[in-house]
C-alpha cells in the first residue's frame, strides 16, 4: 500500500499516465457525462429540447416494459457467462494437456473464427439452424423427422449465438492462466495420491482462478451489450437492452430516453460486477481463515 | 540383501529414437539410502521419474514393495517424490500442504492434524507456520515443508530429485546433515538424485554412478572413492590426479611405469587395478590429493614426485598445493598449519605410499 501511495507523488509517473488519462477522459468520462446530461432533456417533434427535467426518468421508472427487458438482459448475460465459463474450462484444459500437440492448430482455428465478422458468423448460424437448414437436413438424412431441431428465432437461439461469439474470450483467458501453472504441482498432487480429476480440482482449477474470473467479467460485460444475436438469431421476438437502446435512438428518435436506458444498463452491469467482486473477495478471505 | 524394496531389472527408456536409459538393473534394500549420481543428462532424473511413475519404461521390469509397477499409476505407488523446485501448492497453507496426502486418503481430520504436527516437530518447523503460505517462508523452511509433505503418510520409498540444488552452501550443509538424521530416524528407503558426488558420499549408504543412460558403478561411498570403476568415476569428485601409466602383469601383482612417479619398487597388488584395465594397455594411476604429503629434506617414501609450487590455496582445515611436475599439474591437499611449509616457486618433493595407488582405464 505504501508504494501505491508514494507513486502519486512521483511526477514522472504521473506524466507517463497522461496519455492514458487523456484517452479515458476524452472517449470515456466525457461521453458518459454527456450521456448523463442528455437524460435530463426532452424531445418535441423529433427534436432535442433542453428542458432540464426528470420526465424521461419518471418515464423509465414507471414503464414495466423497460425493466422486463433489463431483467431479461441481465439473466441472459449471467447464463451466457456461466455457460462460457463451464465450456471453456475443459476446452482450455484439453487444449493444453490432452491435445497439446495440436494446440497451435486449434488456437489458429479459434483466432480465425474469432476474427471473422460477427454478422457473417451469426447469419451462418441462421443457415445452419434453419428449419430446412444444414442441421435439420443432415438429421433428416439419417432418419430423424423433418425439422427436428426448431430453435431458430427463440431466446435459445440467441443464447447459442452469444455463447458461440463470446466463448473465445473465456477459452483464451483460462488457457493463459492454466499454461502458467507449474506442471510439477500437478505431478506433486498425483504423487501424493490424487487421481487426474482430483489433481485438477485441487490444483489446476484453484490456480486458474484469475483467468476464470477475468474471462467471466469480459463475457459478462460484452453479453450485456449484444444486439446482433437477439435480432438475427432470436428473430427480434424477445429484444435485449442494446436493441431497446438502439430503438430509442434510431426508431423513436428519443435521445434522452436512450441515454437514460444506457445509464440504467451501465449501473446494472456495474452492480453485478461489484457483487461478484465482493463474493470473490469474501471467498478468498474465507479460505485464508479456514 | 534380504528384501529389496525396489528391484529394477533391465530397464530401457526411449524418447522417440533417443535412448535415455540402457539396461538399468539395480536393487534398493529396505531402509537403504541410495544416491543416483551423474552429470546432467545422464538419465538419473529419468530413472527417478520411472520409479515415481511419471514416465513409462520402454523395456524391463520394476518391482516396488513386492508389487509389479508396470500398470500402477503414480498416484497409487508406494513412493513419494521431493521435487527439485519443491512444488509446494502456493494456494494451500503449510498445514494443508503437509496434510495433503492424508487429505486425499480421506483420513479423519484429527488424525491429519496430529500427523501434520508430528511432521512439524520432526522438521523443526514452528507451529505458527501452520497457517502461512509457502511464499511466506524462507528457502530452507520451504524445503522442510516439502520433505514433511512427502513423509507424512510414511511411504516405504522417498524419491528426492536434487531438492537442495537451489540452496546456498551453508544451508545445504545443515540440511544434508538433517536429511541423514531424518533417514536414520524414519527408516524409509531414500533414493536421492544429485550431480554432487560429495553430497552423495556424505549421505548415501550406496552410490550409483550413471553416465549416458548407463550405470557405470554401483557401490559404497568408499568403493566409489578409492576403487572407482574407471577414469570417469575417479575424476567425478574433487581435483583428482590421474597420471598416464602403463601396467603389466607380474605374477599375482602388477608392475607399472609412470613418468611422473619415481618409485623404488613400482609394483601394486591385483586389487589395486580396476577390472577393466588390460595388461599392457594405457592406464591411469589415480592419486587423491589428500594421499600426497610434503617430504622434508632427506625424508623418503615408496614413491616420490619432484616439482615446483605453481599455486597454493589456504582453505582453513587444509592447504591445497598445485605443483608443476613433468609437464602435468599435481594437486595435493595437506592439513592446514599456521606456518606455510612451501611458497610459490619453491622446489618440493612429494611422498606417496604404494598402497594408496589405484589404476584405472585411461
Amino acid at each position: 500500500m505504501a508504494e501505491i501511495q508514494k507513486s502519486w507523488r512521483d511526477g514522472a509517473l504521473r506524466l507517463s499516465t497522461l496519455p492514458l488519462l487523456l484517452l479515458m477522459g476524452l472517449f470515456f468520462v466525457i461521453p458518459l457525462i454527456m450521456t448523463a446530461l442528455l437524460s435530463f432533456q426532452g424531445t418535441q417533434y423529433y427534436r432535442l429540447v433542453w428542458t432540464w427535467d426528470l420526465k424521461v426518468w419518471t418515464d423509465v421508472f414507471s414503464q414495466v416494459h423497460y425493466w422486463t427487458i433489463m431483467w431479461r438482459t441481465l439473466m441472459m448475460a449471467l447464463v451466457c457467462t456461466v455457460l462460457c465459463t463451464i465450456l471453456a474450462i475443459p476446452i482450455a484444459y484439453g487444449m493444453l494437456h490432452r491435445l497439446s500437440r495440436w494446440s497451435d492448430h486449434i488456437t489458429l482455428l479459434m483466432v480465425f473464427a474469432f476474427l471473422t465478422d460477427a454478422v457473417l458468423k451469426t447469419f451462418g448460424w441462421v443457415l445452419f439452424l434453419d428449419r430446412s437448414g444444414v442441421l435439420n437436413g443432415t438429421l433428416e438424412a439419417i432418419g430423424f423427422p423433418p425439422a427436428a431441431v426448431n430453435v431458430l428465432f427463440t431466446p435459445n437461439a440467441t443464447m447459442i449465438g452469444m455463447v458461440y461469439n463470446l466463448l473465445p474470450y473465456t477459452i483464451f483467458t483460462i488457457a493463459l492462466s492454466m499454461a502458467r501453472i507449474d506442471g510439477d504441482l500437478v505431478l506433486a498432487a498425483r504423487d501424493a495420491g490424487a487421481s487426474r480429476l482430483r489433481a485438477f480440482i485441487e490444483v489446476t482449477l484453484p490456480l486458474a482462478k484469475p483467468g476464470i474470473w477475468a474471462g467471466a467479467v469480459l463475457v459478462f460485460v460484452l453479453s450485456l451489450g449484444v444486439f446482433l444475436e437477439p435480432k438475427v438469431m432470436g428473430g427480434g421476438t424477445s429484444p435485449l437492452a442494446a436493441e431497446l437502446i438502439r430503438q430509442s435512438f434510431e426508431t423513436r428518435v428519443n435521445w434522452p430516453l436512450g441515454a437514460a436506458l444506457t445509464l440504467v444498463l451501465i449501473v446494472i452491469g456495474a452492480a453485478a460486477l461489484t457483487v461478484a467482486g465482493a463474493v470473490a473477495l469474501w471467498q478468498a478471505r474465507r479460505v485464508v481463515n479456514d | 540383501m534380504v528384501s529389496p524394496i525396489i528391484k529394477a531389472t533391465g530397464i530401457d527408456k526411449y524418447y522417440g529414437t533417443y535412448r535415455a536409459l540402457t539396461d538399468i538393473s539395480l536393487e534398493v534394500a529396505n531402509g537403504e539410502f541410495l544416491a543416483l549420481v551423474g552429470p546432467s543428462g545422464c538419465g538419473k532424473t529419468t530413472l527417478l521419474k520411472i520409479l515415481a511413475g511419471f514416465e513409462d519404461l520402454s523395456a524391463g521390469s520394476l518391482v516396488i514393495d513386492g508389487e509389479d509397477m508396470t500398470e500402477i499409476p503414480a498416484s497409487a505407488r508406494p513412493t513419494r517424490m521431493v521435487f527439485q523446485k519443491l512444488a509446494l501448492f502456493p494456494h494451500k497453507t503449510v498445514a494443508q500442504n503437509i496434510g495433503f496426502p492424508l487429505h486425499l486418503a480421506k483420513r479423519p481430520k484429527p488424525e491429519i492434524d496430529a500427523a501434520v504436527r508430528r511432521m512439524l516437530e520432526l522438521m523443526h518447523l514452528k507451529e505458527s507456520y501452520l497457517n502461512r503460505y509457502p511464499h511466506e517462508l524462507s528457502g530452507g523452511e520451504q524445503q522442510r515443508v516439502a520433505l514433511a509433505r512427502s513423509m507424512v503418510s510414511q511411504p516405504p520409498v522417498l524419491l528426492l530429485d536434487e531438492p537442495m540444488s537451489a540452496l546456498d552452501a551453508k544451508l545445504k550443509k545443515s540440511l544434508q546433515a538433517e536429511l541423514k538424521h531424518l533417514h536414520r530416524h524414519v527408516g524409509t528407503s531414500f533414493v536421492h538424485v544429485t550431480h554432487d558426488l560429495e553430497e552423495a558420499m556424505m549421505l548415501a549408504d550406496r552410490i550409483c554412478v550413471m553416465r549416458a543412460g548407463k550405470i557405470v558403478q554401483l557401490g559404497e561411498p568408499s568403493e566409489i572413492y578409492y576403487r572407482p570403476a574407471n577414469a570417469f568415476v575417479a575424476g567425478f569428485i574433487g581435483d583428482t590426479n590421474l597420471l598416464p601409466a602403463k601396467v603389466t602383469r607380474e605374477g599375482d601383482a602388477f608392475r607399472f611405469a609412470c613418468d611422473v612417479l619415481d618409485c623404488a619398487n613400482p609394483i601394486i597388488a591385483a586389487d589395486q587395478v580396476a577390472p577393466g584395465v588390460a595388461a599392457g594397455a594405457d592406464a591411469a594411476l589415480m592419486i587423491r590429493p589428500e594421499m600426497l604429503r610434503l617430504l622434508a629434506q632427506g625424508e623418503s617414501a615408496d614413491c616420490t614426485i619432484s616439482g615446483t609450487v605453481n599455486e597454493f590455496f589456504i582453505r582453513g582445515a587444509s592447504i591445497q598445493y598445485r605443483i608443476a611436475a613433468a609437464e602435468t599439474e599435481i594437486v595435493m591437499d595437506i592439513p592446514g598449519t599456521s606456518t606455510l611449509p612451501a611458497k610459490q616457486g619453491d622446489p618440493v618433493k612429494l611422498g606417496l605410499a604404494l598402497g594408496d595407488l589405484f589404476a584405472v582405464e585411461a
